[in-house]
């Protein structure tokens, strides 16, 4: 959820933009990531854990912790909580450990 | 591969003043950082500053980030690089980065590593729950980005973080349930802790979490009183309603391009963590890094905007760059760490910095 | 610490935990490993964790060949609860040049006449064991099938566990300052811990074997060399087996978690201790395996490092006692493949330290070969 309201800080929002989440048309704004886009959308699971498949979040926010590694324009372990959002983006829930794309 | 006498990484508080004090002094520097802005976590810090480092005292954390960006902008040997990430720290003075995506190198005679810290994890089931954040991400999530992380909360950490992030997520509107302390003393200022009782936020000292319940998300935190013996009060078992869980247990040092560099590190428990061995200029065992702020030691933005200014002094003054009385200002800045520091609250940092630097000495000898 | 020892054994690597093993298997138990640092410190928890029996030389495929066997058993022989993670994915050899491909030709002939199920390959049965290899240039390979990947440090760990078990004593952060001798014969050893009296050292010191021989005043031909490696994020399971350059000098490796390992041998790199990494290695690795392997261009490197090779003249370990000073004996020497040779190693050289009749000629590796002349050659290292 946005905060609209706020006594000290004033949010200065970019362009509002599209992009898609397993399928799903989202909207976020220009110059927020990925994982605060999902988030306002009232996504909260991320992605699951490799081995035992647990549901995982938002958690550090600064591109340490690996839980929120997604699939993004095709690309796996991606880390959306740094990742900028950009127009038209393609989001995926990863399964596993991710396939690397790539022409040979 | 462009060249720099002096390269700082980090754009906080600690890399703010060290550029402008190696710019001050007459250093060309670059100061990286790897998130699209410059203030590190001082841009989420809507509270003023207090304490007695007089000059910051009565304003806001991001109104200091301001100043300080303002004036490395107006510096012109001081160049900026945003979304610019460190990737290794090599002993032939190289610095890989990854800028705007792009793999880059850059050589300079010194580095000053202002990485800062990263939170601390706490070990109960159900803590890899979505809806369990670390505090810093629950701040960026508010702060930056205007978006709350949930509608009831539960803090778990009474020191000024905190306390601090919670009369935030009350300025957002969010409800927080209560803040839980393990310890039986709130660990923050009385001041931070008076605003959010005011606020009726119950702070639980003696209390911790046993575990995140839920599915696919947090929908519920089991807390228990603790005795003192940090053992489970039993029958003191409850059940809270909360959608979120911060967590507030402290810092550890982001030492990795440290470890990476091969300085030499040491644990010290008193300054969060492992943490570089340093002389008396913040110089670690390699004579081309330099440390400041949270990564050195974790402490207070404060003390970390002093750290980065002798660093950036005594990196300048290693190349024979004065162009300002250098010695001078060390010696202020280091009067000034003196104060910072004094008194028992300063006392776990004293000790902690002495064993630092203590070995680094032996290092050198 | 204890003050006296059967055994000191200086290093604890694979090497010098798996010889502590198999003596104490033997019934020798008291036995004292002493370890600088942590276990698997220097080479052992550096290496690039491939384990192959393609090679050259009949010692090296008579040491390789039962490692490996006991590789497979390990977990069970060793009662370890983990899991050393053996992966045989098979190893992929390339060959680029005429005179390559010749020496490929003559290896498998001896490969095979040890019973290895070792096959040649043209470049288009290269591909389709590995279909993401650029096969541009490629003469011809070998693939072993049974070769792989095994978790150097849960090996260490299982090693010693089940000598800790035996009886046997693991100090870590425990220099040797000096090793003594007199009239021939070793006496003790001198610590930063104490002295202990021995009759019998075993050198299992890595790169710093020749440091740790001169303390008891014998010189060995071994020389440290930096090696450099990194390590990718994991992804999916996408390569079997290790894909390895003579070539080129390189291996690259998907681990069982995903990871790729990759190293690159530099033939200019001067001897020394210098255990550093440089963004040059990162530079031309990514370089090289992104035109060996192109997919590799998608996926991220997390972490560089280097380890020390002890390079021996001719490549091969130097294994058993040495002529002139009783009760000190020699594991070193591996010149890059220690951690795969490991098991039968420890096997050897316990035998040989308690007179036991020997599972193989371990005599021909010895220190003396060099100054017989009686060298081995190698072909097959990076």
């Amino acid at each position: 959820m946005r905060i609209n309201e706020h006594p000290i800080l004033k949010f200065e929002r970019g362009k509002r933009i599209k992009f898609s989440y397993n399928g799903q048309e989202l909207e976020g704004y220009e110059n927020e990531t990925i994982a605060a886009a999902l988030h306002a959308a009232g996504i909260k699971e991320l992605s699951k854990s490799a081995v035992l498949h647990r549901p995982r979040g938002f958690f550090c926010a600064i591109g340490t912790c690996s839980s929120c590694l997604m699939v993004v324009d095709g690309v796996p372990n991606v880390r959306v909580c740094v990742e900028p959002l950009v127009e038209g983006m393609v989001v995926e829930t990863q399964q596993g450990r991710g396939e690397l794309g790539g022409a040979v | 591969m462009e060249r720099f006498n002096i390269c700082i990484i980090g754009g906080g508080p600690a890399g703010l003043r060290a550029a402008i004090a190696a710019g001050s002094a007459g250093a060309e520097v670059l100061l990286i950082d790897e998130n699209d802005r410059l203030g590190g976590q001082l841009i989420k810090q809507t509270h003023m500053f207090f304490g007695s480092e007089k000059q910051d005292a009565g304003t806001r954390g991001i109104d200091i980030a301001q100043q300080l960006v303002n004036k490395v902008q107006s510096m012109t040997n001081v160049k900026v690089y945003l979304r610019c990430a460190a990737l290794g720290l090599y002993d032939d003075k190289v610095l890989t980065v990854l800028h705007e995506k792009k793999y880059r190198k850059i050589r300079a005679e010194k580095f000053i590593v202002a990485t800062g810290a990263s939170e601390r994890m706490l070990a109960f089931p159900g803590n890899d729950l979505p809806g369990v954040y670390g505090a810093g991400a629950v701040q960026t999530l508010m702060n930056v980005y205007g978006i709350v992380p949930g509608q009831r909360v539960l803090m778990i950490g009474a020191g000024n973080i905190g306390l601090i992030v919670s009369y935030q997520l009350l300025q957002a509107g969010v409800e927080v349930v209560a803040i839980l302390e393990g310890s039986p003393h709130i660990g923050g200022y009385l001041v931070h802790a008076s605003k959010v009782r005011r606020a009726g936020v119950p702070i639980l000292t003696s209390h911790t979490i046993m575990q995140a319940i839920g599915t696919n998300a947090v929908q519920a935190a089991e807390i228990c009183a603790l005795d003192s013996h940090w053992a489970r009060l039993p029958g003191s078992e409850k059940t809270l309603e909360v959608d979120t869980i911060c967590l507030a247990v402290g810092l550890s040092p982001l030492s990795d391009l440290l470890w990476q560099a091969q300085c030499r590190l040491t644990y010290i428990a008193e300054l969060g963590g492992h943490v570089a061995w340093r002389d008396a200029n913040l110089c670690t065992s390699e004579p081309h890094i330099y440390i400041a702020g949270d990564v050195a030691g974790v402490e207070e933005a404060s003390s970390a905007m002093v750290e980065g200014e002798l660093a950036g002094l005594a990196a300048a003054k290693s190349l024979g760059l004065a162009r300002v009385d250098v010695d001078t200002a060390m010696s202020q800045a280091r009067e000034q760490l003196i104060a910072l520091r004094a008194g028992p609250v300063g006392e776990k940092i004293r000790t902690g910095l002495a064993l630092a630097q203590m070995r680094g000495d032996e290092q050198h000898a | 610490m204890r003050k006296s020892a059967e055994v000191v054994i200086i290093g604890g690597g694979v090497i010098g935990v798996a010889i502590a093993y198999h003596l104490a298997k033997q019934g020798c138990r008291d036995v004292l490993v002493v370890e600088r640092d942590y276990l698997a410190s220097g080479a052992t928890g550096r290496c690039g964790a491939g384990v192959r029996q393609q090679w050259g030389t009949e010692m090296n495929l008579r040491m390789s060949i039962p490692s490996v066997k006991m590789f497979e058993s390990m977990n069970r022989d060793l009662e370890y609860d983990g899991d050393i993670e053996f992966k045989q994915g098979g190893y992929l050899l390339l060959a680029y040049t005429e005179v390559g491909w010749e020496q490929f030709q003559k290896n498998v002939a001896l490969q095979q006449q040890h019973g290895l199920g070792v096959r040649l390959c043209t470049p288009e049965e290269a591909k389709e064991i590995v279909p993401h290899l650029n096969t541009e240039g490629l003469v011809g390979a070998t693939y072993n099938a049974t070769d792989g990947h095994c978790n150097p440090f849960h090996v260490t760990d299982a090693y010693a566990l089940a000598a800790r078990r035996l009886g046997v004593e693991i100090q870590t952060f425990t220099e040797v300052t000096a090793i003594r001798r007199s009239n021939g014969q070793i006496v003790g050893v001198e610590t930063t811990r104490g002295p202990v009296a021995t009759k019998t050292v075993v050198n299992a010191g890595g790169a710093w074997s020749g440091q740790l021989s001169a303390m008891a005043g014998v010189e060995i031909p071994v020389r440290p060399e930096r090696h450099q490696i990194l390590v990718t994020e994991p992804v999916a399971p996408m390569q079997g087996p290790m894909v390895m350059s003579f070539h080129h000098h390189l291996y690259c490796q998907q681990t069982p978690h995903g990871s790729f390992i990759m190293g690159l041998g530099d033939p200019s790199e001067v001897a020394g201790f210098n255990q550093r990494a440089s963004w040059q290695f990162l530079e031309e690795m990514a370089q090289k395996i992104t035109r060996l392997l192109p997919p590799l261009r998608g996926v991220r490197v997390v972490r560089q490092w280097s380890g020390l090779y002890e390079m021996t003249p001719d490549r091969t370990p130097i294994l058993g006692g040495v002529p002139g000073v009783e009760g000190l004996f020699l594991a070193t020497g591996f010149s890059g493949h220690g951690f795969m040779l490991a098991p039968m190693t420890g096997v050897l050289l316990a035998e040989a330290i308690l007179g036991l009749p020997a599972s193989l000629p371990i005599e021909k590796m010895d220190l003396g070969r060099f100054a017989r002349g009686d060298l081995f050659y190698e072909p097959s290292v990076v």
